[in-house]
């Protein structure tokens, strides 16, 4: 380049100096007058170069300042170009939907993020301001374009503003959308560009955790997060703790985070339940405990108490949640409970030994007497007085017998819990009992009907259900009507894992209006009978019972009576 | 029929009529009774002193006993009489609880004890003596 500027001085001076000489020559032949030719010649050479030195200078200035504002130029538009480059490159890289707004013209233009990210076509997307702000979820678009022209009147510093904006199928993305102004030279806005983030995913997280918060908050359980520390021995930090902590122990979450939770411990709580929690967080186990626990003014209560240890993505142990809960009312039943139970139970055991000694001090001299008759049997007696006296005496101490042997055998049934269970042949059972009472059957001349053919058999204990119809017949028998033959139908039926046994007369009835709840009751007696004692159908019911079974009756007065029987197979 | 019996009840009128059921039958030669289980270990007692000098009281083959005593139950005497203190009887004496119990868990208890062979609710009756007498040489038979 210095070479032109030399080669334009060159020029110059070659130029000037021909002229110089052409001058000279001129001068020579034309002007006589000139009297120093030469030194015109050299004035004119020194004139001429002086020239040619400013020249070059001038020019190599000019020069060197041109190639400053060239270079400039240069370099702006290079920076240009790659800011253009990049612009583009991160346009098309980027996720966010970016928006170019000539605000004056309100001309708005999208990348096709509003494609990709909305799925709006080309043909779809409006170029003004309208349709962006017509696709603003209506409940944030008034919060939005408030918040939106104050930033254009550049009342605020930067904008941005998460709304939900509508997508092509009409369904909602929540965004975060950033702007920033381009202002012309008074200042004014005339342009705006923003990039619009899609959030959505996080929004919902964000709603979701916000959700899962709410539980920890609002639940009425105790949450405490603890930090595990593998280095710290025994038990680590507390990080956290809910309101229903607080409400429960007294404890502001600031009196306790950065504690650890041994502060709740005192002098009543479990030392065995605690080695547990120890031992359970040494493994980095589960574990729960139930200990008496110390609230912030030293009051006792009952905790539940449980400790879950969490891991993180990397499956180390990063937190322990405990969840606690305050049983002392739960503790406080179960004792009163427990304390009824055992009074219960202690009085439940008086009352049986009472009676176990009751009735053996009743039968040791009642088998005195029993025996004592049986020898006097051997002995004649003539004194016919004497004889009836004895028969009396006889017969009593044989009732007598026949009550306490009664009493004895309902409280050996009430007293069993379990009871031999075996297949039992009905039909033989009834043999059994008809042989039994071979001479009532003989005397009563009864049509007994008998049907098993549904239910041949029962699962049942074999004395019991014999005792059971026994007791039964005897009572239809003893309480049949005077005027008519006695009929007695017994039948079996299935169903549904059930096995009804009905037994069925047509005797003189109970008045069940009036005993209903007295028919199975102990010493209920409903006829004048000499030798009905009232313990039939307490036995009866108490047997039914015994074998998990239940006893129905329907009776009507001189019409007949009806025993339902029903067992679970 | 057994040569010697021992009647084990604090009730006197259970002794008496024990002894004039007993003696109706051909059940036992002589019968010994005993007020309540120490009485009984007392007689069992002054055998083992009979042995070394005159021999006054014979051991017993059989003894009827009652549950429900002041001083030693027959329970407590059963007890004792398995000790090894009374392996000289424990083993040839047997012994028939007669008791006017009802308590089932009695029954099952009784079964613990190898010497007592039966289980019988009171009043003793001749029926309940001929029931034994005929059950005595089974059990003899089956422990040869």
């Amino acid at each position: 380049m210095k070479s032109k500027v030399n080669q334009l001085t060159i020029i110059y001076i070659l130029i000037a100096v021909f002229m110089a000489i052409v001058f000279y020559k001129l001068s020579i032949k034309y002007y006589y007058l000139t009297n120093y030719p030469f030194y015109n010649f050299s004035k004119d050479l020194v004139l001429v170069f002086l020239t040619a030195i400013t020249f070059r200078y001038i020019l190599s200035d000019n020069f060197n300042k041109n190639k400053i504002i060239f270079e400039h130029l240069k370099k702006t538009n290079k920076e240009i170009k790659e800011s253009n480059d990049k612009y583009d490159i991160v346009a098309k890289a980027t996720s966010d939907t970016i928006w170019d707004w000539k605000i004056q013209e309100d001309n708005l233009l999208w990348n096709k993020g509003i494609k990709t990210v909305f799925g709006y076509d080309q043909d779809q997307v409006g170029d003004s301001s309208k349709w962006w702000f017509e696709n603003i979820h209506p409940e944030d678009s008034i919060k939005m374009s408030i918040k939106l022209y104050s930033f254009i009147e550049q009342k605020t510093d930067n904008w941005q503003d998460e709304y939900r904006f509508k997508c092509a199928d009409n369904s909602y993305k929540y965004v975060l959308d950033r702007g920033f102004l381009l202002k012309d030279e008074s200042g004014k806005a005339i342009r705006m560009i923003g990039a619009i983030q899609d959030v959505t995913k996080q929004k919902e997280e964000e709603l979701r955790l916000k959700l899962l918060e709410t539980v920890i908050i609002q639940t009425k359980d105790s949450i405490i997060i603890i930090e595990a520390d593998s280095k710290s021995i025994g038990i680590p930090k507390i990080v956290y703790v809910n309101p229903a902590f607080s409400n429960m122990s007294g404890y502001h979450a600031d009196d306790v985070i950065g504690k650890t939770p041994d502060i709740f411990i005192g002098p009543n709580s479990d030392k065995q339940e605690y080695e547990k929690l120890i031992t359970a967080l040494k493994n980095k186990e589960e574990c729960i405990i139930e200990t008496i626990s110390y609230k912030k003014n030293q009051e006792e209560y009952w905790v539940r108490f449980s400790m879950i240890p969490i891991y993180n993505a990397e499956n180390e142990l990063s937190h322990w949640v405990s969840i606690q809960r305050d049983v002392t009312q739960d503790k406080k039943q179960e004792k009163e409970k427990e304390q009824l139970i055992r009074e219960l139970t202690q009085n439940n055991k008086d009352l049986k030994q009472f009676s176990y000694i009751t009735s053996h001090n009743l039968r040791a001299p009642l088998s005195n007497l029993t025996g004592l008759l049986n020898l006097i049997e051997d002995i004649p007696v003539s004194d016919p007085e004497l004889e009836e006296i004895l028969q009396g005496f006889n017969k009593s101490t044989q009732l007598l017998n026949d009550t306490i042997n009664d009493l004895t055998k309902v409280m050996n049934i009430k007293d069993s819990p379990s009871i031999q269970k075996e297949t039992v042949i009905l039909k033989e059972v009834f043999e059994n009992i008809f042989n039994q009472l071979s001479f009532q059957i003989k005397t009563a001349q009864p049509i007994i009907q008998l049907d098993f053919d549904n239910a041949q058999t029962l699962e049942i204990n074999k004395s019991y259900i014999e005792s059971i119809l026994l007791n039964l017949l005897t009572n239809s028998i003893k309480y049949k009507s005077e005027n008519k033959t006695l009929h007695i139908s017994i039948s079996t039926q299935e169903k549904e894992n059930q096995t009804t046994i009905t037994f069925k007369d047509n005797g003189i009835g109970i008045d069940l209006e009036r005993n209903r709840d007295k028919v199975f009751g102990l010493y209920q007696r409903f006829h004048n009978y000499p030798d009905s004692k009232g313990l039939g159908l307490y036995l009866v019911k108490s047997q039914v019972e015994a074998m998990g079974g239940t006893i129905d009756i329907e009776s009507e007065v001189n019409k007949g009576t009806t025993f339902t029987i029903t067992f679970k197979n | 029929m057994l040569d010697l019996i021992l009647c084990v009840d604090d009730d006197p009128i259970t002794l008496m009529l024990c002894k004039k059921v007993i003696s109706k039958t051909t059940f036992s030669n002589e019968i010994a009774t005993a007020k309540n289980g120490e009485e009984a270990l007392q007689y069992f007692e002054s055998i083992k002193l009979n042995e070394t000098g005159s021999n006054l009281k014979k051991q017993p083959q059989l003894i009827f006993l009652d549950l429900n005593m002041p001083v030693m139950g027959g329970w407590e005497f059963l007890d004792c009489f398995m000790s090894d203190d009374y392996s000289d009887f424990n083993t040839s004496t047997k012994v028939v609880i007669l008791s006017s119990t009802i308590d089932p868990e009695d029954l099952e208890k009784a079964k613990n004890y190898p010497m007592v062979i039966d289980f019988l609710a009171k009043p003793i009756t001749i029926s309940m003596l001929d029931y034994l007498s005929n059950k005595e040489p089974q059990e003899k038979l089956l422990q040869q």
